[in-house]
């Protein structure tokens, strides 16, 4: 799968995409705001026919309250019949470097369902995020979600995104 | 003041206070103030304050009233630049864009300088892409307010917009004279600058924008783009070492980027397989978690080196256990050869791992997991499914299922075997069942959803959707806030083929305003993307508006809709008549039994849903009113009634307006064309007639309904007797570019000559054929019913396509022939539903029990 930044053309193709694949939705004018605010920001995962397969909507956060610079994930999908090709976490390593680069990103945080345990297996294990704090009754059907960090030190460096760990069995998962 | 009506200053204030209040959006306390003026008989009539009332009402949802008073605070002051300025706010709230730029231009006659409303009036001009207009507005804007980073822009963009590229960047270098130094990682002056490169682009000014990239490259922190941009830049110049070096980069940087091989391959001129081949496996060895390297490869090699690559690719896959490595290899199912070798590979891995437990006989190295052999079943399932080997397909599945009794990708691979054995029931039970075995993923809850569309169960797909939708709120309305468009464009297809047109028509429109309310959604953008100076962003956001309908999406609920549209033309609802009135003549009285009740029951449900959803627009109209202080969003449309809507006085008219984005954004795609020619053959729109045919000959010269339309057009104009002399000298100019002196009969020889292996242009054939010479009807008939496997283009669908024409008189009366082929097809293709005999019903039931437990007889 091909691997980019989305454009303002993908917009509507991710929102299909999260349709398909995720509980939480959004109108197009909120992919819009995410794509004019931050167009470095978001990637989608293409099949050769390019068809959205997979993408990470990102942010930054506007006011932080703790005044550091960070990014956010909005909403992050692959679809079940792409899983274990990797994709979540290449997406999330390229959208993590634009945050760095562009925006002097420190960190990039995420919110998960509480009982979404792959999706929490994927954020802990693969991509190295860890539980900041509970936020009580977060989605709209009164479930909590974990907060949660990923620092980006690793991107600071100029160098190329290097392999470190290869986990075989990355079980990808969503936001 | 301008006002002919000025106030005293008591009043004033007050009035002062009603502005205050609506920019506040505190519209009640905003009207209080009003009629503490209006009370006053002195000024009663006064007419910004009856103007700031209107307006103020039509925040609040009053529209009526609001029009009156807005057009009564007019007519009592023409003269203020208040009062044309609200008429104009009122008028673009209803999205009557061009009558608001008339009201604007109006108030600045009366207040030429007013900032506010010159800027109101440029944004509805880049809106309503008046570029001419919004560049002389922004002049303005610039003159007034040079100070101002968003005047420079502003005016800048308007001139790259005109493609006047070398104003534009004439403007915006003057612009960043005046900016001081830039703080370090400042992303919006970086984006100025990424943006002036952008236009330097677009004006082909390469040279210069590879010179300002290499300037300013300390003050750009988007290194992705100055890369990527540099890097085409190069590769454009033809300076192939400088490109081939960034493109390396860029492959480091992301090695899962196609665009970035496919430059790094044209900069260093590789065109022999085996050196192309070694700089894959450099990258491969590199990054061994990558899939690109060693996926692009299987594209361009062949033979034993395809056979060598594959098989180490495959091997990978299965060891780890990649269910999509069929999705990955699909592509490659173009070239007959490669599918070969694939099989041959896959085939010979299911006997080494029984054998050896390894993928190769000589059994050497550890063993392979036990799940290895698992996905080979897996992967074979798919390949015969591709290749239509339906059996054989479940075959594989079955044995998957044996070794993994629970895994659900078995089950909904073995749904769309169904599916494409044209079962469309047995695979939403399948579907359903795999939806059941992990009930909290979307995806598996959405294809269920689909497919049951697909078999017509609406009801039971708004159930399944309604999982995942919001509570208190029914799945469909939910689906359609969320402008959820394959689930209305699949109940569209589901309603069509119901014969439920209202229904189905509706969910059109819905389609439609979602493409609409997108346009819409570009509004905010025009000053927001100013202000953040993510310029090159909303050039492209404007690009991509100005083609939006393009999507397929739009195309596919637009098709429906117009070929509904032609239907209702054709046979216009009666009175009295439910739309949902099946064709009841050709059904035998169990049959008709069994369709009322399952209409009677479907009633009833739908009676049910109505209930609630009323219950529920009246909840909804509660809290609406509780929150009535709140801005409401754009006009209130007009409400989508199925049965008004299938009803429509005009349905041509109605057909023209899905048409028309189509003939603009989808002119490449010949159905467009064809379509066009139904609506205006059903005119008689001569030339516009002529002008489908033309453009469709141009998009696909050999599409087989275009066909249909040039042997239509032919007849059709000899038909219309002695025409005008312009008229006829046009035709006859453009019809000799396409028939190229050919009559009817002659052309339809020869197209069935030179597409004798093609299904679907045997069946345009022959039903011409039969169209020009009744008599032809026994050779016709036996050219389209011919099911020798060496056709091109042996579907269901097309199968069917030729049952249905058949059925429905397109070759006269053959009733002794459907039979016989209904029969033919139905051994064919043993599990459509659409051949099913009504002869066998019990056969093909026992049948379903054996399918079941997995043999496909």
């Amino acid at each position: 799968m091909n691997i980019r930044c989305a454009a303002p053309e993908d917009l509507m193709n991710m929102q299909h995409c999260n349709l398909l694949c995720l509980p939480e939705n959004y109108q197009m004018k909120y992919y819009f705001y995410h794509g004019l605010s931050w167009p470095q920001l978001s990637y989608v995962a293409e099949d050769e026919g390019g068809k959205i397969v997979g993408y990470v909507l990102a942010k930054m956060e506007e006011d932080p309250e703790d005044s550091v610079p960070h990014g956010h994930i909005t909403s992050l999908a692959v679809k079940r019949s792409h899983r274990r090709l990797g994709l979540a976490q290449k997406l999330m390593d390229q959208a993590s470097r634009a945050m760095v680069e562009c925006f002097n990103a420190q960190y990039v945080s995420l919110h998960v369902r509480k009982s979404n345990r792959a999706a929490l297996h994927l954020y802990t294990e693969t991509l190295k995020f860890s539980i900041s704090e509970i936020e009580p009754k977060y989605y709209a059907d009164g479930e909590d979600a974990y907060a949660m960090r990923r620092i980006l030190s690793e991107f600071r460096e100029k160098a190329p995104i290097t392999e470190e760990v290869s986990p075989q069995k990355a079980i990808e998962a969503s936001a | 003041m301008p006002t002919s009506n000025p106030l005293p200053p008591k009043e004033n204030a007050l009035f002062k206070r009603i502005l205050k209040c609506y920019e506040q959006k505190q519209y009640k306390n905003g009207l209080k103030f009003a009629k503490q003026i209006l009370s006053n008989p002195k000024f009663s009539e006064h007419g910004e304050t009856l103007a700031m009332k209107g307006l103020t009402l039509n925040c609040l949802g009053r529209k009526e009233e609001a029009y009156d008073y807005v057009r009564r605070g007019l007519r009592n002051d023409l003269k203020s630049h208040v009062c044309w300025h609200v008429y104009g706010l009122l008028q673009r709230s209803d999205r009557k864009y061009e009558e608001a730029i008339k009201c604007y231009r109006n108030a600045l006659k009366w207040d030429k300088d007013n900032l506010q409303i010159l800027r109101d009036l440029s944004l509805l001009q880049v809106q309503m892409r008046d570029l001419e207009g919004y560049r002389d507005t922004r002049y303005q804007l610039l003159v007034l307010r040079p100070g101002q980073r968003a005047s420079w822009i502003g005016y800048a963009m308007a001139y790259h917009l005109l493609k006047d590229y070398s104003m534009a960047l004439r403007i915006l270098e003057e612009f960043r004279k005046t900016q001081s130094q830039p703080k370090s990682h400042d992303y919006e002056h970086s984006e100025l600058l990424l943006y002036q490169n952008m236009v330097m682009r677009d004006a082909g000014m390469n040279q210069e924008a590879l010179q300002q990239l290499d300037h300013y490259d300390l003050q750009i922190v988007d290194r992705l783009s100055v890369s990527e941009t540099t890097a085409e830049i190069q590769l454009e110049l033809g300076r192939k070492m400088e490109a081939s070096s960034i493109y390396r980069d860029l492959i480091n940087r992301n090695p899962e980027n196609w665009a970035y091989y496919r430059g790094y391959e044209r900069s260093m001129a590789l065109e022999d397989p085996d050196e192309r081949l070694k700089f894959y496996k450099e990258i491969s060895e590199q990054f061994p978690r990558a899939t690109t390297p060693r996926r692009l490869p299987l594209t361009f090699t062949t033979g034993d080196t395809f056979r060598t690559e594959v098989d180490r690719f495959l091997q990978n896959a299965l060891r780890k256990g990649v269910p999509p490595l069929f999705v990955v290899l699909r592509p490659l199912y173009t070239d007959l050869d490669k599918v070969k070798i694939i099989e041959d590979l896959a085939l010979g891995y299911v006997d080494c791992l029984k054998d050896t437990g390894r993928f190769d006989k000589e059994g050497s190295g550890d063993a392979e997991p036990a799940t290895a052999l698992l996905w080979v079943y897996y992967y074979l399932a798919h390949h015969f499914d591709q290749k239509r080997q339906l059996q054989r397909a479940m075959e594989f599945v079955d044995l998957g299922l044996e070794h993994t009794p629970l895994l659900i990708e078995l089950y909904v691979l073995k749904a769309k075997i169904y599916k494409h054995g044209g079962d469309v029931d047995e695979a939403v039970r399948l579907m359903d069942e795999a939806q059941s075995l992990d009930t909290a993923d979307r995806y598996i809850n959405s294809k269920c959803a689909k497919y049951m569309l697909r078999a017509n169960l609406l009801q039971e797909a708004c159930d399944m959707c309604s999982k995942f939708t919001r509570e208190g709120v029914s799945a469909v309305e939910s689906l359609n806030e969320m402008q959820c468009m394959w689930f209305q464009t699949e109940s569209v297809a589901a309603y069509q083929r119901m014969n439920k047109f209202g229904d189905a028509l509706k969910k059109c429109h819905e389609v439609d305003r979602h493409f609409t309310e997108i346009i819409e959604d570009q509004f905010d953008f025009h000053t927001y993307c100013m202000r953040k100076m993510t310029l090159r962003a909303y050039v492209s956001l404007l690009r991509l508006e100005d083609k939006l309908r393009s999507h397929n999406f739009y195309f596919k609920a637009a098709k429906m809709a117009i070929q509904i549209y032609l239907h209702l033309h054709d046979h216009p609802l009666a009175d009295s008549e439910q739309d949902s009135n099946l064709d009841t003549e050709n059904l035998s009285p169990a049959e008709l039994k069994k369709m009322k009740r399952k209409q009677r029951k479907a009633q009833k449900k739908a009676e049910v849903e109505q209930q609630k959803q009323k219950a529920e627009m009246e909840r909804r109209e509660q809290n609406k009113n509780k929150a009535a202080d709140s801005e409401l969003d754009g006009p209130k449309e007009e409400e989508l009634v199925p049965d008004k809507l299938a009803r429509t006085e005009e349905p041509l008219e109605q057909a023209i307006k899905f048409l028309r984005p189509l003939q603009v954004l989808a002119a490449e795609n010949v159905e467009t064309h064809t379509q066009a020619y139904d609506i205006y053959s059903r005119k008689g729109k001569l030339l516009l007639m002529l002008q489908s045919i033309k453009r469709g000959f141009a998009a696909c010269p050999t599409d087989p309904k275009l066909h249909t339309c040039l042997v239509h057009f032919h007849m059709f104009v000899k038909s219309q007797g002695d025409l005008p002399t312009p008229v006829r000298t046009v035709i006859g100019n453009e019809m000799s570019k396409i028939y190229d002196g050919k009559d009817p009969k002659t052309l339809n020889d020869d197209f069935l000559r030179q597409h004798s292996n093609s299904l679907e242009h045997i069946l345009a054939g022959g039903s011409m054929m039969y169209k020009l010479d009744p008599k032809s009807q026994e050779r016709a008939v036996s050219m389209v019913t011919n099911l020798s496997d060496k056709l091109q283009g042996r579907s269901i669908e097309n199968v069917t396509s030729v049952y249905r024409s058949l059925c429905d008189g397109s070759f006269g009366e053959c009733d002794k022939t459907i039979e016989e082929y209904q029969k033919q097809c139905h051994d064919l293709f043993p599990h459509a539903h659409a051949f099913a005999l009504p002869a066998c019903n019990t056969k093909t039931s026992a049948e379903g029990v054996v399918l079941t437990n997995g043999s496909l007889s």
